[in-house]
């Protein structure tokens, strides 16, 4: 039993934080009206390469840094903390479907690019956000060379910045998983309102776009690369979590009425103290996850379901309490509260809602059990 | 990072397990000689255990069939005992350490009063020195085991013209002493009393029942409460003690209950919130291993365990309906009745309201993380500073 970081992850995240700390500058997304095409979205991007951040879960024979689960969120923890807008989530979600569903020689060729700055997106769900979605699925055809795509995929983060895109589809009634160039003829791709701006997501329509085949395809690359997406987003919530707690600790202190900090009163620290707990909780199991997902432990999916659902669901209560306790001018556009408050409640729906895990997690017991 | 425990095959564990197929039911005498009852203090009390191994020795007490020490002896093994390590004379610890070891001599907290159990340091029973003894008058209540102790460790006020946390000391009596009499408290459970108030009328105690120096008795009471807190930051039902989220689970799927739409969400949400509790015990051993000091899960972790067990024990009843209202005949297996008391979800059940009660109130455990943890302004007291004789109800109604 040794439930501490090590000196490695404890450094890796200080240098993170340094980093993120000089270079994360949210102003612009605070002046009313601004969407993402204002987060400077790319602008990270070359110098998150030099540090290798997505290819750091890649294994070495790929060319990435072949780092673990743990890394990834002392990393993770940073970006989600400070909202770095940034196409890191999109890149390790395709890089993670190319790992699960790729052939070796393919493996070999994409991963590869990471450590070139190449920028990947995954898109599995459909136009209502579901991920079970054979029937309503793009469709893949054999065409001269290859496959062609055609159909609608949407809620695909990143994809308006990605070089390549991993895409599910149908390939005779089967769901495989293919590379297209976000550049190819007959791909559309168009940024959606989404409510959270520090994150581009996007509709793609595909029609007949030329396709490269992941060759090892099958059933289950769609739950092995969620588990993962599941530990990057509960990674960015706990962190958030502690984000808003400290902010609002900090104005709670500062902020005076009838003569005493409003901290001082029972009403507000005890909403404080409760925001505590769970910051606590989510990220204790953020690191279990990270742990078990990268021991490949028999309870690694049932650790990321409940590291989703804990963390997303206690992250939009601290982002409201945070609101509540800034009072009125926490309601404002020149805030940054509620970036993380849009932040929390998207990531609560992003990958379904925090009860379809605790569904899943109830499902993983019940199995277990028979 | 490694959150496995320590396997079947650990050499430290087939050592203690070769003992016990040695000694057969053997008496907590006996336990305590190993060091084991106590096993992570120093020798010759314990053997110095860390945290891995005390989970070992545990774990294989649990397995010969024996109930863990620290669950009979709670006040001397967990909460007071160790204050004698540090605080206690040589004499205090020959007399008191090895009938409390073997479990022969059950301790009691005499703390809390019937003006008082939040406002700890206003307390009003009084010691007052009379050559080489101390007289005590007061009123103790919500006193756990007390009619079955011979020990109390008791606070009192020594010195009233000081302010009230600075004039109280700590004493260890003798329960038997003439003046101090025991009534049971029937709780809400109507089960056999968990509480008593204990009377104190003119008990003449030996100066050297002092432990520490006079004024010291705030200091080791806080010490005392913190170690409490922690052995509570654990996943089982009632103050970290009997069955955890994962047995209602494993209960819930054998009967099918399960599959209640009404029911399933909230019980996968309170299984969530055990699993979290598990993690920060994980969490306390490593420190402990480590020798870092008590992270969060030191102040806080009762703070979240005492409503994540209300919420436990709610969602067993809820799966039991009306049937759940009857007295006793739980629907819900329990198949290893290895908790005491609580191997009984309906006690549990019916116990819970306490989880947020005692060893300081929720609400007194929220200002404590708001306070040390978070930095926060502290309340209001405007008996704080002023000597103890001075306040009065005026004091109290001047400041309001």
């Amino acid at each position: 039993m040794n439930f501490s970081l090590s000196e490695d992850h404890e450094f890796l995240r200080d240098s993170a934080a340094k980093f993120v700390d000089e270079q994360v500058d949210l102003a612009p997304l605070l002046r009313p009206g601004a969407d993402v095409s204002e987060a400077g979205y790319d602008r990270l991007w070359d110098k998150i390469t030099e540090l290798g951040w997505s290819a750091i879960m890649v294994p070495e024979a790929y060319g990435g840094l072949g780092m673990d689960y743990i890394d990834l969120v002392m990393i993770i923890g940073e970006i989600g903390r400070t909202l770095a807008p940034s196409p890191l989530f999109g890149t390790l979600a395709g890089a993670w479907a190319i790992e699960a569903a790729g052939s070796e020689a393919q493996k070999m060729e994409h991963l590869a690019k990471l450590a070139e700055g190449m920028k990947f997106a995954l898109a599995v769900a459909d136009e209502n956000g579901s991920y079970s979605n054979m029937e309503t699925d793009v469709v893949a055809k054999q065409a001269s060379g290859g496959y062609e795509l055609s159909g609608t995929k949407s809620f695909v983060v990143d994809a308006a910045s990605a070089d390549k895109l991993v895409v599910s589809a149908l390939n005779n009634g089967q769901k495989e998983y293919f590379i297209v160039d976000a550049a190819a003829d007959g791909l559309k791709i168009d940024i959606l309102q989404w409510r959270d701006i520090t994150r581009q997501v996007c509709k793609v329509e595909f029609d007949g776009v030329s396709a490269e085949r992941l060759e090892a395809s099958r059933d289950d690359v769609w739950p092995w690369v969620r588990d993962r997406l599941y530990l990057v987003l509960a990674a960015e919530s706990a962190a958030g979590i502690r984000a808003v707690l400290n902010d609002a600790v900090a104005y709670a202190k500062e902020r005076v009425a009838f003569g005493r900090p409003i901290g001082a009163y029972q009403a507000i620290k005890h909403q404080l103290a409760n925001i505590a707990g769970a910051a606590e909780g989510a990220n204790a199991m953020v690191q279990y996850a990270a742990w078990a997902l990268s021991e490949n432990d028999e309870r690694a999916s049932i650790a990321a379901a409940m590291a989703q659902s804990y963390g997303s669901e206690q992250y939009k209560e601290a982002t409201h309490r945070n609101i509540q306790v800034f009072g009125a001018i926490g309601f404002t556009w020149e805030m940054k509260n509620h970036l993380y408050y849009k932040r929390a409640r998207c990531n609560a729906e992003l990958l379904g809602a925090p009860a379809s895990q605790r569904e899943q997690v109830v499902r993983l017991l019940e199995r277990q059990a028979a | 990072m490694d959150f496995n425990l320590p396997g079947e095959d650990d050499p430290r564990r087939i050592k203690v397990r070769k003992w016990f197929e040695e000694n057969p039911d053997p008496t907590y005498a006996q336990l305590a000689e190993q060091g084991w009852t106590a096993s992570n203090w120093p020798e010759p009390w314990g053997v110095g255990a860390d945290a891995e191994m005390q989970w070992i020795i545990d774990e294989e007490i649990v397995r010969a069939g024996l109930q863990l020490p620290y669950t009979i002896n709670a006040i001397a093994l967990n909460q007071c005992g160790q204050s004698l390590l540090s605080y206690g004379t040589e004499a205090q610890r020959q007399k008191f350490l090895p009938g409390a070891l073997a479990c022969e001599e059950i301790w009691c907290m005499l703390f809390s009063e019937p003006s008082g159990g939040s406002d700890l340091g206003a307390l009003r029973t009084t010691a007052r020195r009379e050559g080489d003894h101390y007289i005590v008058n007061g009123h103790k209540i919500w006193t756990s085991v007390a009619d079955q102790a011979s020990v109390g460790v008791l606070v009192a006020r020594t010195d009233p013209s000081k302010p009230k946390h600075a004039g109280l000391s700590m004493f260890l009596i003798d329960m038997k002493s003439p003046g101090v009499t025991v009534n049971p408290i029937i709780d809400m459970t109507g089960n056999k009393n968990e509480y008593n108030e204990v009377f104190l009328d003119d008990v003449k105690i030996p100066a050297d029942a002092l432990l520490g120096k006079e004024g010291e008795g705030w200091k080791l009471t806080m010490e005392q409460l913190q170690t409490e807190r922690v052995g509570m930051t654990k996943p089982g039902v009632v103050w970290g003690m009997g069955p955890t989220a994962r047995d209602l689970m494993d209960g819930l799927i054998e009967t099918g209950r399960i599959s209640d739409p009404l029911l399933r969400d909230d019980a996968a949400k309170v299984y969530i919130e055990g699993e979290i509790l598990r993690l920060l015990t994980y969490r306390n051993m490593t420190n402990r291993i480590n020798g870092t000091p008590a992270g969060f899960e030191g102040s806080a972790g009762k703070m979240l365990s005492s409503p994540h067990g209300q919420r436990m024990a709610d969602i067993a009843k809820r799966s039991q309906g009306a049937a759940g209202m009857i007295r006793d005949p739980d629907v819900l297996p329990l198949p290893d009745k290895k908790w005491g008391m609580f191997s009984n979800w309906d006690y549990a059940y019916w116990f819970s309201p306490a989880n947020t009660l005692g060893v300081g109130t929720q609400e007194v455990l929220l200002n404590v993380v708001a306070e040390r943890v978070l930095g926060l302004p502290r309340d209001l007291d405007p008996t704080a500073r002023v000597p103890f004789s001075e306040i009065s109800n005026a004091t109290a109604k001047a400041a309001e």
